[in-house]
């Protein structure tokens, strides 16, 4: 759980500041922060998996 | 064809302002949007930065220098993650005038964040980079 919480907080110090420097309009801002959160999340969660199975 | 020139010598030009401004984030993270008057930004990005610096250390990380010290090679490999955490500009210079943060004790080694620890310290300066350059470039008039 505590391995979670850190990835989580590390995708949302991530998406808030490549979210504030690229686009130009403050809606496009929003979503892309969001985006690249939700980008550092999946990758997380599916390469956890992918090592998980690995047994080396 | 002379439009054209003007233009690049115009692009290649910044102002003395913009390097201030950038030097001004680099040395304290959000500084240098505050200085613009860009509070949201500054807050965000300054932030996201400190967070970032205050957590590695919360989760027991360490700070990389070159010291010189290992034989051979594996001391250039110090090189690398000494320039992402100096993006924490005057947050690094001073750990590094005190000697804080930078000696990793088995101990500490033994965190289960350990890891995570320095991850996130070197994070923080490779993020305070993008931070300098978005605010060279508001002050430069590339963005708004």
């Amino acid at each position: 759980m505590r391995h979670f919480l850190i990835m989580t907080a590390f995708a949302a110090l991530a998406g808030i500041v490549f979210g504030t420097v690229a686009k130009d309009s403050n809606r496009d801002r929003f979503t892309y922060g969001l985006k690249v959160f939700a980008e550092f999340m999946v990758i997380g969660v599916v390469l956890a998996w992918i090592l998980y199975f690995i047994p080396f | 064809m002379t439009t054209v020139d003007d233009k690049r010598t115009y692009i290649e030009k910044a102002p003395p302002r913009a390097w201030l401004m950038g030097i001004a984030g680099w040395l304290v993270p959000g500084l240098g949007h505050l200085l613009q008057g860009k509070w949201v930004r500054a807050l965000l990005l300054g932030g996201a930065v400190w967070v970032c610096f205050i957590s590695g250390f919360a989760m027991g990380g360490h700070l990389f220098k070159y010291a010189g010290a290992e034989q051979g090679l594996s001391s250039l490999l110090q090189i690398p993650p000494m320039i992402g955490d100096l993006g924490t500009g005057l947050l690094y210079i001073v750990c590094w005038f005190r000697d804080f943060g930078f000696a990793h004790d088995p101990q500490q080694a033994a965190l289960p964040t350990f890891e995570y620890g320095w991850t996130f310290l070197l994070v923080a300066g490779l993020l305070n980079y993008l931070a300098m350059l978005d605010a060279f470039d508001i002050a430069s008039g590339r963005k708004s």
